[in-house]
């Protein structure tokens, strides 16, 4: 037990090393296809409006002088460049924004619950089959007929 | 079943309300087109950061002057070549009760201050880094300039591209007369 837990641990480590460098070092490509042009709506990577080409000179800029990915990025969504939210790729994932992430699964729990409930009451109001009134008895000459027939094939 | 179709319509409902509150409330566009008609609006309410230095600066603080406002973007070449008409006109009607006011649109921070440096623009700046008031006043370009009297009102004319010294002075005649 103990071997496995040392070993999710170091697992765990190994897969928070990378996401610590990209924090603490990141990249200008990385920022570019994170962020997106405030004029165009393109990621920046693709954009070469002149807002773009700012916030691309910008980030080398900062980068340069050793600012983190948070900081680079709260920088151009909040003071002193006020973006806002919009020019990032994706919803960050705290705050008001975390909202982005919880929504499509609530949404689709929700419809999990629906379809569930939407089934069960379908199948109980079904019950037994009524009986088809369309089929009407024979009458007894038409029976017996339909015996000898049978008869005949079963002999 | 019936809970469902109830839960269903309220959603729909709620969705109707919201497009119509969006589009009641939205004005984008309306304040440039009525006053290129001639008419008299009220000019959309904004406190925005300044472009250099602290704070945000709001229009109402400079309610009982007339506000000539002009949006811009350090990138674009007709804002510095009507810079130097901008400058001069904002000097000679300072002491008379006439606020300039830049307003920089969707721009990284330090290259606008260069600009204003670059540009000894002798007035205040706001940055609107989102347009969302350049959407609210009508904007579709720069540089475009906006007269607003000492009420808060937007008075003709509304100047798209460079403006002319003759028209600066027309719009400022009319606002301080209205």
């Amino acid at each position: 037990m103990r071997l496995l837990l040392a070993a999710a641990a170091a697992l765990a480590l190994l897969c928070a090393a990378p996401a610590l460098a990209s924090e603490q070092h990141p990249t200008q490509d990385e920022l570019e296809a994170m962020l997106v042009c405030p004029s165009c709506h393109v990621p920046l990577d693709e954009s070469n409006s002149p807002v773009a080409q700012q916030m691309k000179d910008f980030i080398a800029k900062r980068i340069a002088q050793g600012a983190t990915r948070s900081e680079i990025v709260d920088e151009l969504v909040g003071p002193p460049n006020n973006f806002g939210p919009s020019v990032l790729g994706v919803p960050r994932t705290h705050g008001f924004d975390l909202i982005a992430w919880v929504i499509p699964f609530a949404a689709i729990a929700v419809g999990a619950i629906g379809i569930g409930a939407g089934a069960w009451y379908w199948s109980r109001s079904r019950g037994s089959p009524p009986a088809d009134p369309g089929v009407a008895p024979l009458d007894p000459a038409m029976e017996r007929r339909l015996d000898e027939e049978l008869a005949h094939f079963d002999g | 079943m019936r809970a469902l179709r109830v839960i269903a319509a309220g959603v729909v409902c709620a969705l109707l309300a919201l497009l119509v509150w969006d589009v009641a409330h939205n004005s984008g566009g309306k304040v440039a087109s009525d006053v290129d008609k001639g008419r008299i609006v009220k000019a959309p309410a904004f406190n925005l950061p300044r472009v250099t230095g602290n704070g945000k600066l709001s229009l109402a603080s400079l309610r009982g002057k007339v506000v000539v406002v002009n949006f811009w973007a350090s990138d674009c070449v007709p804002c510095k070549d009507e810079q130097a008409e901008l400058n001069k006109t904002a000097a000679k009607w300072a002491d008379k009760g006439v606020v300039f006011l830049g307003i920089d649109e969707v721009e990284v921070r330090s290259f606008a201050q260069k600009y204003l440096q670059h540009y000894k623009v002798p007035y205040l700046s706001v940055a609107d880094a989102d347009a969302a008031i350049a959407g609210k006043f009508g904007v579709t370009g720069t540089p475009e300039t906006f007269f607003i009297d000492r009420r808060g009102r937007v008075v003709p004319p509304h100047i798209v591209s460079i403006a002319k010294p003759a028209d600066l002075e027309a719009g400022i005649r009319r606002a301080l007369s209205a």
